[in-house]
Formats: structure tokens, sequence, C-alpha cells
């Protein structure tokens, strides 16, 4: 099945066979009694859209600094269980996630994206979609400079911070309760999350990277991947992991001492020092060729090829309808399914087209 | 808490002190203690293909709490970490009995099918032997004993838990021995901190013991 197909019809995608499937997979998940309030969430929120009108609303309100804003104004997201029967990603969408201090003008704006993909349970996942950008608000307004005028060292230490304290909020937290999740509170020492965080600037994109969640950037149809797979295998890592004193070991894919089978992550206490949260950082200058932003989890990265997503990407915007990233991103995680991903699959897509903006 | 980083305590007579404050005398009985138990509850005869270790570990609970726990083949996600769910065949829990155990995810296994092979409450040993499930343990086999012991003082348990299975094509017995006594570890750690945590809740007279 070529791209253009997928793109043009996704019911070639799901088909008859994807359907019966998604209608078994429901059965069994009713059988077995699992909230699955809906398979889909699709994030092209409402709540979302909501927020994006109220900002553009308020900007044309306040006048003058509407020609100030381009940084992205669409984006859309698809997060699914897929064939597990734990759904443990998260996906976390924060337009002008940090509001600009009084005097400072609009073109501080940026937008927070992100991707986790838990293990374990769901709850480390979780908490990184619901504190993540304000940790990241909260350090970038640590007395530096307005974000636009940051050296991309700086956002390095911004976001280790923030990842940090994420880090320790999730194992801080585990223990002192044990809340709505499946599991029990003792057991929290063995849940983690990979991590993957965008923030959208006018002018450039930061990544933040901690696991095998992945970034890439869709430039003239070519994709350039902002971030780095945290494997056990990766030289750097594997010699990190046996300097701090761990071993890897290949037990279905290399693991860190044959359990986890990834570098980095938040939480995980159990496995430090030798899984680490710290992030690496990429701070990438926006091009007038780039097309979107892709955020996703491995259950999308395992069964398509970066290029594969770009060429996606670039069929649902030139179909031209004004919601093509929500496309792309729901295009995208069907392909994934189609092709017998066995993972959750999350995927958010983010427009960075210039001149875009209203 | 993170009891993987190091490598030292977990092995038989690697810190037979336990809490520690035993001075040497002490310790070596301690050893000498570990040593009988090992000898007499824990000899396996691995094949040349398979491999085999033990692995020991003081809890600050007495010992009739560790076991309750430990004894619970139809319950091991009570301590065991990567367990999310666990259901025995047919009900009745007698040697023999079948468990099927669903491992949580990120882990490369997701259920696991358990028989048990002996459960003694008067020794205090329970064995259990894989015999299916998507992981690469074959012909698993383990066994753990509770030993009661006194750490500071206190009431505690020694807890030892060996092990002997195949070693699977791709890996050498170093790395099978040293990914299953992984796992084990972090068994033992979070039994310690589940009966430690039990202990503190619901002290109990010297009598219990």
């Amino acid at each position: 099945m070529s791209m253009a197909e997928v793109c043009c019809d996704s019911a070639v995608v799901v088909g008859a066979e994807a359907e019966a499937r998604a209608r078994a997979r429901a059965g069994r998940r009713r059988r077995a009694g699992v909230e699955g309030a809906g398979r889909w969430n699709a994030t092209a929120t409402a709540a979302g859209v909501a927020a994006e009108e109220a900002a553009t609303r308020k900007r044309r309100a306040s006048g003058g600094e509407a020609g100030l804003v381009v940084v992205a104004k669409r984006h859309g997201a698809a997060s699914v269980a897929g064939r597990r029967r734990e759904m443990e990603d998260a996906v976390s969408l924060r337009e002008a996630f940090a509001a600009p201090a009084n005097g400072e003008v609009a073109a501080a704006r940026c937008d927070f994206y992100g991707v986790f993909d838990g293990h374990g349970c769901s709850h480390v996942a979780d908490a990184c979609r619901e504190r993540m950008h304000e940790l990241v608000a909260e350090e970038m307004g640590a007395g530096s400079p307005a974000a636009a005028a940051r050296e991309p060292a700086s956002w390095t230490e911004t976001m280790e911070r923030s990842f940090a304290r994420m880090d320790a909020e999730v194992i801080a937290g585990c223990r002192a309760e044990s809340g709505s999740c499946r599991c029990e509170g003792q057991k929290c020492d063995h849940v983690g999350s990979t991590a993957v965080v965008a923030v959208v600037e006018e002018s450039r994109v930061v990544v933040a990277n901690c696991g095998d969640s992945r970034a890439v950037l869709c430039r003239g149809g070519a994709p350039v991947q902002l971030s780095s797979d945290h494997k056990p295998d990766r030289p750097d890592e594997l010699e990190r992991i046996e300097a701090a004193g761990g071993r890897v070991i290949f037990w279905e894919g290399a693991r860190v001492l044959g359990v986890l089978a990834m570098s980095r992550s938040i939480g995980d206490a159990y496995l430090k020092p030798y899984v680490t949260a710290v992030p690496e950082v990429t701070v990438t200058g926006r091009s007038d060729f780039d097309e979107c932003l892709i955020l996703a989890s491995d259950g999308l990265w395992d069964v398509v090829s970066n290029e594969a997503a770009c060429e996606v990407a670039q069929s649902c915007l030139r179909r031209g309808r004004q919601r093509w990233c929500a496309e792309a991103a729901a295009v995208l995680t069907k392909l994934a399914l189609a092709r017998r991903s066995s993972d959750n699959i999350s995927v958010v897509v983010v427009d960075l087209r210039r001149g875009n903006a209203l | 808490m993170v009891g993987l980083v190091g490598g030292g305590g977990w092995r038989v007579g690697d810190d037979a002190a336990g809490g520690g404050g035993g001075g040497a005398v002490a310790a070596g009985a301690a050893a000498a203690a570990e040593a009988e138990h090992m000898r007499r509850l824990h000899s396996h005869a691995p094949g040349e293909h398979q491999c085999s270790s033990a692995l020991v570990k003081h809890i600050k609970a007495p010992v009739h709490l560790v076991w309750s726990l430990v004894r619970s083949f139809d319950q091991p996600q009570r301590y065991k970490p990567f367990v999310s769910r666990c259901v025995v065949r047919g009900g009745d829990l007698e040697i023999g009995s079948v468990r099927e155990v669903n491992v949580k995810t990120g882990l490369p296994a997701t259920t696991s099918t358990e028989r048990l092979e002996l459960l003694d409450d008067d020794e205090h040993i329970l064995s259990v032997k894989f015999v299916g499930g998507d992981h690469r343990l074959r012909n698993y086999s383990s066994i753990v004993t509770v030993h009661p012991e006194s750490i500071d003082g206190r009431p505690g348990t020694l807890v030892i838990e060996s092990f002997v299975v195949d070693v699977p094509d791709g890996n050498t017995k170093d790395e099978t021995c040293y990914f299953v006594e992984a796992v084990i570890k972090c068994n033992l750690t979070s039994l310690a901190e589940v009966s430690e945590r039990l202990a503190v809740q619901s002290p109990t007279s010297p009598l219990e013991q």
C-alpha cells in the first residue's frame, strides 16, 4: 500500500480485518472489565481548540501584537492502546504554556508538546502529562532571560532541571500515596516513563528527550530527527551504564540488567543509577521549509520509518484541509496499527509552516 | 532503598551478620547457619546447559510475617513488583496447583505459567516450577526458604532463594544468572519492604514467632 493510498483513503488502512480486530479487542476489554472509555483518545480536543480560539481573541482584543505571533497555531494528536490491554501512553498539548510575565512582549510566547510512554503502570506517564509543562515553565522563568533570548546551553540546563524535578516528584509521589492507578504503593519504584518534550518558539524548536520515544522534524518532505533514542546498546549509553556498575544483557533485545529496554527514563527508581532521567536536548532553528514536527512513542517508530512518517504528513498537508495535523496524527496511528504494532501508539503533529499564523 | 546497586550482601555468607553489629564470631555462626540451610534445602543439580545460583536477604520482620507473604502462591503480587495479576487454575491451592501470572509491561515477558511443587509450612519451604509462558526461562525451578534469625537483638528473618534454569540460545551462563538474579533481587527487596511495613503496622508478641 502506498503512502498516497494511506492518506487519501484512510479506510484502506483500517479495512474490514482491522475493524474486526477492533471489535474483538473491544469485546475482550469489556469482558476483562477494563474501563476503556474510548479506545481512541483523539486529542484535536475541543478544549484545546477552545483555548486556542480564546488566545486568538485575546491577542486581537489587545491589538498591535498579532503580527508578532507566528508560532504554530495548529496541532493534532492521536493516542491509542492498540493491541495492548493497558493504555500507558500519555500526550500533553499546551499552547502558550509559559505565559509572558507582565511587560514582556508576546513574542516570548511558546508552545509545549510532550509524548510519554509509560511502563509498569500508567501513573508516571500520567504525572508527566499533568506536570511536565508546569515544571518547564517554572524553570524557564527562574531568573533567566526571556525564552527567545536563551542560549542553547541555557535551554539544556532548563530541561535538565525540569526532568530532574519531574523524576523526583514521581518517585516521592509514589511513596506518599497509592493512588488511583492499578499498582500499589510499594511497587512504584518499578514504574517509569519515557519523555519526549518539545518547546516550539517563534524561531526555534527545543527538544528534550529521555527514553525511546522520538521527535522528527519534517523539512521539505524529508525527516530531520531531533532526538536520539536511549537504547541500552547505544555505545555511549552502554559505556555509561557499565561505568556505573550495571550491565546490558541481550534478553529479547538489549536491556539494562536484562530487564528494561531503554537506558533513560522518568521514574524506575530501582534501576538508578544505571537508568537516568537526564535528557538530551537539541535546539534547532526553524526554516521556511519546515512543515511539521512529529512526536511519537515507539509504537509508531517500531513500524514506521522517519521518512515514511514525513511522507504521510506531507500528503495530509497537500490535501489542504485546515486540520491536517490532526489528520496526519490519525493516519500515522492507523498505519502503525495496520502494520501490527504491538504497543500503545501516540502521535503528536505540530504545524511549523511559516505564515500560517492569523 | 535500591538493593541492586553494588553487589555485596546477596550471596550466601556475604554479610551473614544481617543488620550488622554481631562481630566476627556471630557473623561466622550466621554464615555457618546459612551454609547449613543451603546444603540441606537448596541443593540443585544443574545440567551442562543450565545455570544455578542462590541469593539471601535479611529482613527486619518476624518470620511468620515474611512466610505469610512467601507462601501465598495464589497472590505473588502481594510483594513481587513485576506481577500485575495472578489466577490459580481450578481455585484450590494444593501441591500441583498451577498459576497463570500476568507480568507488567516493559519486561521481557507478559505471561508465565507456574506449578506449585512444594509448600511446607513447618520447614517454611516453597518450591515453584515454570511450566509455560512467553518468556525465555525454560525448566526454571526455584526454592524459597525462610528462617528465623536475630537482627540487632530483634526478631528477623533470613530468606534464601535459589534457582536452576536452562541457558537459552544466544546467552551465556553468566548472563542468564545475572538476569535471573536481578529479578530475584527486585523481588526480595520488595519482600523486605512489604514485610517491614507490615511489621511496623502490626507489632506482634514474641510468643507468636
